[in-house]
This record gives C-alpha cells, sequence and structure tokens, in this order.
C-alpha cells in the first residue's frame, strides 16, 4: 500500500486521539494508588505534615503486622478532598477507605455509599470507644466508620493583652469555667481596654465550622433535632437564649464585624494578627500557634451555661460500600483505633483520642503538653446526644441553613424569633427530602 | 474516470474528517455530553450520589421564589455591567497612552500585561491581603492619611467594590493589550488629515479612534461579558459570597448548591439559567452585529 501524506496524517491523527483522551484523565490510567490487589487497600485522606506522618506510621505497623497486606496512602489537599471523593462515589470508583470529619459523615452513611461495619468488627468492638465518639458513627443503629480522633473547641488567649485588660482569674478547671455572664463581663473588660479596631475575641464558626455554634445551644441544654433526628427542635427557649446571646457579641463589638460564619476570614487568623485578644480553636492549632506566634498565650475552658458543652470535632474513618476487600478493611480500621496507634497519632497531630482508655488516662501532646488536659477535659462535656445530632444524614443541608440563617441574624440585623423560624423551616425541609 | 473522480472526493472527505475528529470527539465528550446531561439533571432531584429523582419543572418553579438566586442574579448583571464598559474604557485609554511616544512606554505595558500571567485564584489572595479589613495594606494606607478604614469584608457595597477593583486590575491589562493591538493597525495618515483638518485631541480620539478600534471593542464586549457572566474564582476566595450574599453570584450560588449542598438538580437548574442569559445576549449580539454589517 502506498503510504502518502494524507494515509500517514490521518494514521497519525488516530494514534495520538487516545493519547489526547488518556493525557485528559479520560481513559483509564492503569497505574496510581487506585491500582489494588487483593490484599491492597486504598486510603484518601487529607492532612497537616505531623496527620500524615502519624497516618504513614501506622500504615507501616500494620502492614508489619499483616504480611502481605498493602495501605496505598494517597493524601489530597482538603480543598479538594471531598469533590474529588463524592465523583469517585458517584462513578463506582472510590477509594477502600478515607477519612471523613464527623458532621460530613451522616451525608455519606445515610445515603448508602458506606460499609456497615457491624458484621465485621469483633464484638465488644464499641466498648473501646466513650459514647460520643461511638454515637458519631452510628446510622440507623449500625456503625458506619470507627471515630478515629476528636479535636474540640477550647479558649485560646493572648496572656498579656487580657493582663492589661485587668482579667486575671483565668479559669484552670472544667468546673470553674467562665459562665456566660462571667464571660460576656470579661469581654466587656476586653472592649474597654482595646483600641477601636481590636477585639476582644473570634468565634471559629465561619465556613461548615457553623456547627460550632450549636455549642452555644447545647449549653443551655438545648437541641437542633429532636430525639427522632428527624423533627426541628430548635425553636426553643433554649435556642432564643443561644440566638440572643451570639447576636449580641456583633451588635456590642466584641467580635469584629468579618469574623461572622459565611466570612472568609478564619477566627485563628484574627488571633494571630492579634487582631483579637481571645480565639475559640481547636487542639489542632497548637502545633502551628508554638513555632509562628511571638506572644505568650495559653488556654481555657469554653464558657458554660446550663452545662458546660462543646462541638465533637475531629475525623472518623471509614470503609466504602464497594469496597473490593470489606474485611481488609474492616481490619485496618480496628488496627488504627487500637491503643498504640491512635495515642501516637494524636500525641503528635495534636489530636484528642476517642477511646474510653486514653480520654481517662490521658494523653500528652509533644507540643505545649501542659495544654493537654484543658482539652481533654473539655472534650470530655460532649454528651452522645449531641454528637448523635450531628451525624444526622442531613446534615450538609442543615449546614447550609445554619449558615443563612445565623449571616443574617449577626450581621444582617434579622431578629430571633425570624432567624429561629428560618433555621426549624430549614431543618424541616432538610429532613423531609 | 467519474468513478475515480467520485472515489478520489469521498477520500478528500475522509481526510477532513478524520483532521476534524480530534476536535469534534473532546467538543462532544467535555461540551455537548455534559450541556445535555446537566439539561436532564435539572429535571431531577438529586443527593448527591446514584440516579436523581425526575420532578418536572420543580426545580425550575423554586429558582422563582428563590430570594438568594434573584440577588445573585441581580449582583452577576451588576457586576458585568460596571465591569465590561470600565475595563473597556480603561484599557482603551490606557492602551492609547502606551501607543503615544512616552518614555520607558516598554516597561508600562509590561506591567499591565502582568496580572494576565497570574491565575484567578492566585490574584483573589493578592486581593484578600490589599482589602482585608484589619491587616490589609489599603485601610492601612487610608488611616495614615487621616481618612476611616473601609469595612471591605463586613460591609456589603465595600465588598462588592473590592471585587470589582480586583477584577479591574486583572482585566485592564488584557483590553489594553487588543486595543493596543488594534491602535497599531490604524494609519497615521489619517491622524495627520485630521490635524491639518484642525480636528482637536479630544476630536480625533472620538471621531477617529473610538471608531477605528470598533472591531476590537466589539470583540472585548463579547469576551468581558461571557467572563463577567461566568466569575467565581475571585469572588470565592475573595468573599465566598457574603457578606449577607452581598457578593453572591450565580456561579459561585450554583457552586454552593452542587457542592456544599449536594443538591445538584437545583445547580443544574441554576446553570441552564445562566446557559439562556449567556444565548440571550449572544442573540442580541448577533443581530446588532448583522444591522452594523448593513450600515457599513
Amino acid at each position: 500500500m502506498e503510504l502518502d501524506r494524507r494515509h500517514f496524517l490521518t494514521a497519525a491523527g488516530a494514534l495520538t486521539l487516545p493519547a489526547v483522551l488518556a493525557g485528559c484523565g479520560f481513559a483509564p490510567s492503569s497505574s496510581g494508588p487506585a491500582a489494588s490487589g487483593t490484599d491492597t487497600l486504598s486510603f484518601t485522606t487529607w492532612g497537616t505534615d505531623a496527620e500524615l506522618a502519624g497516618f504513614r506510621t501506622a500504615i507501616a505497623a500494620f502492614e508489619k503486622a499483616n504480611a502481605g497486606s498493602k495501605v496505598a496512602l494517597n493524601a489530597v489537599p482538603y480543598a479538594q478532598m471531598f469533590t474529588n471523593i463524592d465523583a469517585q462515589l458517584q462513578a463506582g470508583n472510590p477509594p477502600d477507605i478515607f477519612r471523613v470529619p464527623y458532621y460530613t459523615f451522616g451525608s455519606y452513611a445515610g445515603r448508602g455509599q458506606l460499609l456497615d461495619l457491624s458484621p465485621k468488627l469483633p464484638s465488644g468492638f464499641s466498648d473501646r470507644f466513650t459514647p460520643q465518639a461511638w454515637a458519631a458513627v452510628q446510622n440507623k443503629g449500625k456503625p458506619f466508620g470507627v471515630p478515629h480522633h476528636t479535636d474540640t473547641t477550647v479558649i485560646l488567649y493572648n496572656k498579656a493583652l487580657l493582663t492589661k485588660a485587668g482579667v486575671t482569674d483565668i479559669p484552670t478547671s472544667l468546673d470553674q469555667a467562665w459562665t456566660w455572664q462571667q464571660f460576656e463581663n470579661v469581654a466587656q473588660q476586653l472592649r474597654k481596654s482595646l483600641p477601636a479596631d481590636r477585639y476582644p475575641f473570634a468565634y471559629n464558626w465561619q465556613g461548615n465550622g457553623v456547627t460550632r455554634w450549636l455549642s452555644w445551644l447545647f449549653e443551655v441544654d438545648g437541641r437542633f433535632l429532636a430525639e427522632d433526628l428527624v423533627t426541628p427542635a430548635i425553636d426553643s427557649d433554649a435556642g432564643r437564649k443561644a440566638v440572643d446571646f451570639t447576636k449580641s457579641f456583633f451588635a456590642n463589638k466584641l467580635v469584629p464585624q468579618n469574623s461572622s460564619v459565611k466570612s472568609t476570614k478564619l477566627a485563628a487568623d484574627l488571633w494571630y494578627a492579634q487582631t483579637t485578644a481571645m480565639n475559640f480553636g481547636g487542639a489542632f492549632l497548637i502545633p502551628d500557634a508554638a513555632t509562628s506566634l511571638d506572644f505568650e498565650w495559653g488556654a481555657t475552658y469554653s464558657p458554660r451555661n446550663v452545662r458546660s458543652a462543646s462541638d465533637f470535632g475531629g475525623n472518623a474513618l471509614v470503609a466504602t460500600a464497594k469496597t473490593k476487600n470489606p474485611d481488609l478493611a474492616a481490619k485496618f480500621l480496628d488496627f488504627m483505633t487500637g491503643a498504640e496507634q491512635m495515642k501516637g497519632f494524636c500525641e503528635g497531630a495534636s489530636l484528642l483520642p476517642t477511646r474510653r482508655d486514653l480520654s481517662k488516662d490521658g494523653i500528652t501532646f509533644k507540643v505545649r503538653p501542659e495544654l493537654s488536659p484543658v482539652f481533654l477535659g473539655q472534650a470530655s462535656t460532649v454528651l452522645p446526644r449531641d454528637s448523635g445530632q450531628v451525624a444526622s444524614p442531613s446534615m450538609s443541608k442543615i449546614i447550609t441553613v445554619l449558615k443563612d440563617q445565623l449571616e443574617q441574624a449577626f450581621v444582617g440585623g434579622q431578629d430571633t424569633a425570624t432567624t429561629l423560624k428560618g433555621i426549624s423551616d430549614g431543618i424541616a425541609q432538610a429532613t423531609a427530602s | 474516470m467519474t468513478s475515480s473522480r467520485a472515489r478520489l472526493s469521498r477520500r478528500e472527505s475522509l481526510t477532513g474528517y478524520a483532521f476534524v475528529a480530534p476536535n469534534l470527539v473532546l467538543l462532544t465528550v467535555f461540551v455537548l455530553v455534559p450541556l445535555v446531561w446537566a439539561v436532564v439533571i435539572s429535571f431531577q432531584q438529586t443527593n448527591g450520589f446514584g440516579a436523581g429523582r425526575f420532578i418536572g419543572l420543580d426545580n425550575y418553579a423554586r429558582l422563582a421564589t428563590d430570594p438568594v438566586f434573584w440577588r445573585s442574579t441581580a449582583n452577576t448583571v451588576l457586576f458585568t455591567v460596571i465591569v465590561t464598559p470600565v475595563s473597556m474604557a480603561l484599557g482603551l485609554g490606557i492602551a492609547v497612552l502606551l501607543n503615544s511616544v512616552l518614555p520607558a512606554r516598554g516597561v508600562f505595558r509590561s506591567i499591565m500585561i502582568v496580572p494576565m500571567a497570574i491565575s484567578g485564584v492566585a490574584t483573589a489572595l493578592i486581593g484578600v491581603l490589599v482589602f482585608d479589613q484589619d491587616t490589609g495594606i489599603l485601610d492601612k494606607l487610608l488611616r495614615s492619611i487621616g481618612l476611616p478604614a473601609v469595612n471591605w469584608q463586613s460591609g456589603g457595597t465595600a465588598a462588592f467594590a473590592s471585587v470589582l477593583l480586583v477584577t479591574l486590575w486583572w482585566r485592564v491589562g488584557f483590553n489594553m493589550l487588543i486595543y493596543l493591538a488594534g491602535l497599531q493597525a490604524i494609519n497615521l495618515e489619517l491622524y495627520e488629515a485630521a490635524r491639518l483638518d484642525g480636528a482637536s485631541g479630544w476630536q480625533r480620539f472620538r471621531y477617529l479612534t473610538v471608531p477605528l478600534v470598533g472591531p476590537s471593542s466589539f470583540f472585548l464586549l463579547i469576551l468581558n461579558v461571557v467572563y463577567s457572566f461566568q466569575v467565581f474564582d475571585i469572588v470565592f476566595v475573595m468573599t465566598g459570597g457574603g457578606p449577607e450574599n452581598a457578593t453572591s453570584v450565580l456561579v459561585t450560588y450554583a457552586y454552593d448548591n452542587g457542592f456544599v449542598t449536594g443538591d445538584q438538580g437545583y445547580a443544574a437548574a441554576i446553570g441552564m439559567f445562566l446557559l439562556a442569559l449567556t444565548l440571550l445576549f449572544t442573540l442580541i449580539r448577533w443581530r446588532t452585529s448583522r444591522t452594523r454589517d448593513l450600515v457599513e
């Protein structure tokens, strides 16, 4: 056959096409961590350097303890994590294991995307965890993940700014935590002492952190979902108190106006820049704060009202419903929540354990170890009925409702009754769909 | 003879198809299929995973009664109406200036074009550093000269203005570049003739420059409008649509619904509305384009 220019170009075009498509990600790739044998698990997560180091250590220990098993760690930036996971779940090729915050756990478990672990885990497995941690990974009474670690919110404070304002009596135990009234007095004292462009504190409710606003509701013994986890329960006296009190932060200029729930400015950044004297933040901030802040700082407990409360932050580890190796996946989740692994991970990454024994005996952070009891004490105030509500399958929609309504209340001047009705109606719609 | 010609013609056709095939395949896979799919999804109620449930026009009916959607539409239109003419006017003004005998004009041209080389997200991050109302450079500058600081992040109008200013900084260089190319194609004899006829500097600009860069203006009008309809990165990074939805635009609102709330059906309906808006503009542009051709 005669090979002329046209034939050559046609053939070249045909040959190049698959390469172009493969380059665009259209054709399947045969390499990368997704490729898995029968004894290989793919594990997708995001993490700080300390967290990823902790995961790598634990994976090496798992592979050593289970000869022939491999875990391919796929570390991705947090910003891409769930867009990727959702796309992979929809396309039917998700990883075997992934890491998920408790407040979005429900949206995966409730929609049949996760592996029901109840037949795979040894009997008495749940006993190793605190009740609030175990409640956070339940869906319709069955476990769809393991609580890998938690984190919670305490007050981090700038010592010099508090001293200058005359605030020297700082709580050193949970039962001495400031009441709402005492906390307000401290904030007012700081307001008088600070210049107009500096503020007493900022709260970490920006973005999906809006679930942390619920701590104020829990502190007055309120609920946002009734016990059936479907009916809205926020339009209550407790709800009114929580909205009124948190609205007053903005009205009284106790927090920066650009620290509302829809702000792109994070509370921690405001504190780092010394725009605020106090910051509500988690233990995960400790390593960065210890190395980068040039002022003296400490930590104390979150305020209390009827009771102390806090957010059940942190993440679960889950196996996907379509994993080809459910037994190995369950074994890995079991291993990752063993005492030795959890202790090493939490101490290294400044996070809190979910195991009963470690919560009771305590752990010691590698950085600022003296702050460990404050975070452990605060974490003990989370009740199973609080964390159970946040595990609702409708939580992603409820988060949007909370963001919209609280933004209107905090910086839009919307009154408390309208705000509560808006949240209540929004929750009813979210749980009905 | 005839059959040989027919065979040759067929072979030529096949070769032609082979050449356009890669583009057609890419266009089909990445544009047409997703477009049709989005239309289908817009008629469904979805929960983020698996197949959706057909609910007819419910998502579109919901659009009509959703105040955030209308706020986002109004913001998108306002953004387009401001960014398009202002970036074109500034672009033309600077291009005229840099087309004249100006010392170090090469340096100035480069400075104007640099923002084009920066991604939208990076541009927005620079915007955050400038407009941060606690630690930003701009408020510090305002305070240092005795002016009151502006609440760029917590004030609705100021936040919208900050997004506009960063967008203009990003877009003006591109507008200038296109206008500069247009200006350099104009015959200088026309200006000389106008000067001999006694035309002032303004008259030469108004009656010579502006009409003669008409094709560039037309091209930029389309690009600026399409870009403005699709604005996302700068808003997403700088304000996230806040405060109180003051900077929410259609694409950020669709993103929130599709990827945060997991309501992809509703997000697709917003996307379809944006498509309709773009088609409407295209239709108007096409009509005015034909009319202008007839006049010329």
